[in-house]
C-alpha cells in the first residue's frame, strides 16, 4: 500500500515538473512582454526620467501636474468624446449591415469580405484618405470638388477648420475603418441564433421589430459586449488617424491620450509625464474590464 | 654611465610612447583604419539630390580610406523620434546630422563628444561660421558640433499677383498685412496669405521669427526665463491672430500640415507665404518636366513670379528662426577618430560646394571658405542671392541668448502655436493667450533647473 502510494507521488511530482517545464516559455513570454513592461511604465510615471538621463524618483509629481494641466483636461474631454462617438457609431451601423448581410441569401459571403477591406487597409492610407475628403484644397478634396460640381456649393467648406469639425471627421474616419469588424462579428452571432426561435416567434405573431428587441439583440449580447470592449480599447488608444489627420488640432481640439502622450515623450523628451499620461488610461480600461467580465461570468452561472 | 642603464621599463615605455605619437592624428587629418565601418544619420529633406548628394561624399571618403559608411535618413517627421530611440536603446550613430536645437539637448544628455580641439582644427582648414550661427554648436562654453549649413526660411510672393494689384514687395509683418488686405478676393478663393500656426517648422519656424523680429524673446541673453507679458508679445499676438480674423487666409489654414503651404502657394490659391527654397525647387523641376513648348514657357513665368524675399521683419529688426545644420560624433562611436575624419571631409570647401550644387538653394554653406567658394551659385538669380544670404538674419531658439534643453523643448511643446490658436479656435483674448503662454515657458524652465 505505502509503496503504491510513494510511486503515485513520484509519479504526480514528475508529472507536475514536466507541467512546469511546459508552462516556463508562457510564464517567460508573459512576464517578459507583459508584467515586465507594465511594471517599467508604472515605475517610470513615478519618475522625473528625461531622454538621456538617469531617472529620479518624484512620487506622484507626475500625476499632480497633470491634474492640473489644463491641456490635459482637454485631451481627456477629447478622447472620451472621440471614443464613445465612434464606438457608438460602430455598434449601430455594425448592427445595421450584419441585419442586411444576414437575410440576404446570395452575395453573402462575396459582401462580407468587400466590408471587411476597410478593417484590413493599413490605418494610415484610410487616415490619408478621409483626409482628402475633408479637404478644401480647391479642385481637390472629394467632399467639396463634389458639392461644388453639384453646385450646393459656390465655396468651398474647411471641414476640419474647427474643432467639432475636426473631431467629427477623426470620428468618421475611425467608425468607418472599424465598423466591418462589427457588423462581421455581429453577423457570426446572429447566425448561430436558432432559426426557430424565430420561427416560433413569428407563429405568435410578433412582428420583426418585436423579433429585433426579443430575439436578435439578447442572442447577440455576448458579442455585443466583447466587440465594444475591444473596441473601446483600441479606439481610446487610437493614434495613427489622429495623428496623421489633424496632429491633434487645430488648437488642441482633437489632441487625444496618444498623441498627447507622443509629444510630451518624444517632442519635449519627458518619459517620465508622457507614460503618465498614458497610464492615466488604464484604470478606465481595468474598472471596464472587470465589470463586463463579472457580468459575463455572472451571465454564465 | 647613468645612460648606459636604462631599463626595459623605460625602452618600453619610450617605444610606446613613440608610437603613440606618430598615432596622433596630423592637424586636419584625423587616423582612419582600414576597414572601419561608420553609422552616419542624416536628414531627408524634400530636395531628393541633396539628400543623394550627402550620400555620395559620404562615400568618396569611404574609398579614400578604405573604410564603409552606412547613411541612415532621418526626416523631419522623425528627426526626433529616431534620436530618442537611439539613445534611450545607446544605439546611436557615430555621425549624425544635428538640427539647431539639438546640440545643446543631446551634449546636455552626455551624447556627443567634445569636439573643441577639432573644431580648431575645422576652423583653419575651413574656416569659422558667423557669429550668430556658432553658438548652435556650443554648450556651456565647449563646441560639440561642427556648423555645416543654414536652411532658411524666406518670404515667398506672387510677383505678377503684387504688380496687378499695385503694391510694392513686404518688407515687414506689418508690410505682408497690408499685401494681404489688397490682394485677397475671397469670391475667387484667392487669400492674401498663408500662415499656419501648426506643429511643424512653417508653424513654430515662423512664430519666432515674428517674436524676435518684435524683439520678443522668452529667454535673456545669458539663456534663463524671461516673461513674455509685454506689450511688444501683444503685438506680435495681433498680428498672428489679425490674419485670421481679417479673413486674410484660407479657412483651412490651420490645418495645413507641412506641405500645405507650398500647396498652396504653387497652386496660387494665397499670394504670400513662408517657406523655404523647397518650392522653388518643386517649381524648377516642374519646368523641367514640361511636356511642351507652351506648357514649359508657362511655368518659366510661374518660377520667375514667384520671388522669395528675405523673411519679414519687424519693428526690432529681421531675425530668422531657421535650421542649422551641423555634424556631431555620438560617444557610443567605436571610433570617434574615423567619425571625426568623415566630419571634417563633408565640411570641407570642395565637398560642401559639391552637395551645395544639388540643393536648389535650400543648403547655405555657414563656414568661410565654402561660403566665399558658393558666391556663383548663388548670384544664380534674384531668388538664390536671397538664398544665399540666409545665416546673415539666423536666430537660433532662444534667442536672444543661446540655445538650451529648455529654450529647445518651449518649441517641442507647440507652445509657441498652439497659443495664437487659442485665440482664432477657442476665442480666447490675446493677453489670455500669452498669460497661458508664458505659463506654460516658465513651467519648462523652473522643472529643467533640477
Amino acid at each position: 500500500m505505502s509503496a503504491r502510494t510513494g510511486w503515485s507521488l513520484g509519479a504526480r511530482g514528475r508529472e507536475t515538473g514536466t507541467a512546469l517545464l511546459f508552462l516556463l516559455p508562457l510564464f517567460v513570454l508573459v512576464v517578459g512582454l507583459i508584467f515586465y513592461p507594465f511594471y517599467r511604465a508604472i515605475w517610470l510615471s513615478l519618475t522625473d526620467k528625461l531622454v538621456g538621463y538617469p531617472e529620479r524618483f518624484v512620487g506622484l509629481r507626475n500625476y499632480e501636474y497633470l491634474a492640473q494641466d489644463d491641456a490635459f483636461q482637454q485631451v481627456i474631454w477629447n478622447s472620451v468624446v472621440f471614443t464613445v462617438v465612434s464606438v457608438a457609431l460602430k455598434v449601430v451601423t455594425g448592427l445595421a449591415m450584419a441585419l442586411v448581410l444576414n437575410n440576404l441569401i446570395r452575395a453573402r459571403n462575396f459582401l462580407r469580405g468587400l466590408f471587411l477591406l476597410p478593417w484590413i487597409t493599413s490605418t494610415v492610407i484610410i487616415a490619408l484618405t478621409w483626409r482628402w475628403m475633408f479637404d478644401s484644397f480647391p479642385g481637390r478634396g472629394f467632399l467639396n470638388s463634389f458639392l461644388l460640381d453639384l453646385g450646393l456649393l459656390s465655396q468651398p467648406i474647411a471641414f476640419m477648420a474647427t474643432p467639432a469639425g475636426a473631431m467629427a471627421a477623426v470620428v468618421i474616419a475611425n467608425w468607418w475603418r472599424a465598423f466591418p469588424f462589427f457588423g462581421v462579428s455581429f453577423l457570426a452571432g446572429m447566425v448561430s441564433i436558432p432559426r426557430e426561435l424565430y420561427e416560433a416567434a413569428a407563429v405568435d405573431g410578433a412582428g420583426a421589430s418585436r423579433r429585433f428587441w426579443h430575439i436578435t439583440l439578447p442572442g447577440l449580447k455576448h458579442v455585443i459586449i466583447v466587440t465594444t470592449l475591444l473596441s473601446f480599447i483600441l479606439t481610446i488608444n487610437d493614434f495613427n488617424i489622429i495623428y496623421v489627420m489633424t496632429r491633434g488640432g487645430p488648437g488642441t481640439a482633437t489632441q487625444v491620450f496618444a498623441t498627447y502622450s507622443y509629444q510630451v515623450a518624444f517632442g519635449q523628451l519627458r518619459w517620465g509625464r508622457g507614460v503618465t499620461i498614458s497610464i492615466f488610461v488604464v484604470p478606465i480600461l481595468v474598472v471596464g474590464i472587470i465589470l463586463i467580465s463579472r457580468y459575463l461570468l455572472r451571465d454564465r452561472r | 654611465m647613468s645612460q648606459r642603464h636604462v631599463s626595459r621599463r623605460t625602452v618600453l615605455a619610450g617605444a610606446l610612447g613613440a608610437t603613440a605619437a606618430l598615432s596622433v592624428p596630423r592637424m586636419g587629418f584625423p587616423a582612419v583604419k582600414k576597414g572601419t565601418a561608420l553609422r552616419m544619420w542624416i536628414l531627408k529633406t524634400y530636395v531628393e539630390p541633396t539628400n543623394k548628394a550627402i550620400e555620395a561624399s559620404a562615400q568618396r571618403w569611404a574609398q579614400k580610406h578604405g573604410a564603409s559608411v552606412t547613411v541612415e535618413y532621418f526626416t523631419f517627421e522623425d528627426m526626433q523620434t529616431k534620436y530618442v530611440a537611439a539613445i534611450e536603446s545607446k544605439s546611436t550613430p557615430d555621425v549624425g546630422q544635428l538640427e539647431t536645437g539639438a546640440p545643446a539637448r543631446f551634449a546636455g544628455m552626455g551624447q556627443l563628444l567634445d569636439l573643441s580641439s577639432f573644431s580648431k582644427e575645422i576652423d583653419s582648414q575651413a574656416g569659422k561660421a558667423p557669429a550668430n550661427v556658432a553658438p548652435v554648436t556650443m554648450l556651456d562654453g565647449k563646441v560639440y558640433s561642427i556648423p555645416w549649413y543654414v536652411m532658411g526660411a524666406f518670404w515667398y510672393v506672387w510677383r505678377d499677383v503684387l504688380d496687378k494689384a499695385k503694391v510694392k514687395m513686404p518688407s515687414t509683418f506689418a508690410e505682408a498685412k497690408e499685401v494681404a488686405q489688397a490682394v485677397t478676393r475671397p469670391k475667387d478663393n484667392f487669400y492674401g496669405m498663408g500662415q499656419s500656426w501648426n506643429r511643424t517648422a512653417d508653424g513654430y519656424g515662423v512664430m519666432q521669427s515674428l517674436m524676435y523680429s518684435y524683439g520678443v524673446g522668452w529667454a535673456d541673453k545669458s539663456g534663463k526665463y524671461k516673461s513674455i507679458k509685454t506689450k511688444e508679445m501683444q503685438a506680435v499676438m495681433k498680428w498672428a491672430t489679425d490674419i485670421y480674423k481679417d479673413n486674410l487666409q484660407p479657412a483651412d489654414t490651420l490645418t495645413w500640415t507641412g506641405s500645405g503651404n507650398n500647396e498652396n502657394f504653387i497652386a496660387k490659391n494665397v499670394a504670400q507665404t513662408s517657406n523655404g527654397p523647397s518650392i522653388t525647387f518643386a517649381m524648377e523641376n516642374a519646368v523641367a518636366k514640361a511636356t511642351d513648348a507652351k506648357d514649359k514657357k508657362m511655368k518659366e513665368e510661374a518660377l520667375a513670379n514667384a520671388v522669395a524675399l528675405p523673411h519679414l521683419g519687424g519693428p526690432d529688426g529681421r531675425r530668422m528662426q531657421a535650421i542649422a545644420m551641423s555634424m556631431g560624433v555620438f560617444k557610443g562611436s567605436k571610433d570617434p577618430e574615423a567619425a571625426m575624419s568623415l566630419i571634417a571631409h563633408l565640411v570641407s570647401p570642395e565637398e560642401t560646394v559639391m552637395v551645395m550644387k544639388d540643393s536648389y538653394g535650400q543648403f547655405a554653406p555657414v563656414l568661410e571658405k565654402a561660403k566665399a567658394a558658393s558666391k556663383d551659385y548663388f548670384n544664380k538669380n534674384e531668388n538664390y542671392r536671397t538664398f544665399g544670404r540666409a545665416a546673415e538674419w539666423f536666430a537660433p531658439t532662444g534667442w536672444p541668448g543661446p540655445v538650451t534643453a529648455a529654450a529647445a523643448e518651449v518649441q517641442a511643446s507647440n507652445v509657441l502655436t498652439d497659443a495664437p490658436a487659442k485665440v482664432i479656435v477657442d476665442k480666447w483674448s490675446v493677453d489670455q493667450a500669452i498669460e497661458w503662454e508664458d505659463k506654460k515657458i516658465k513651467e519648462i524652465y523652473d522643472t529643467l533647473k533640477g
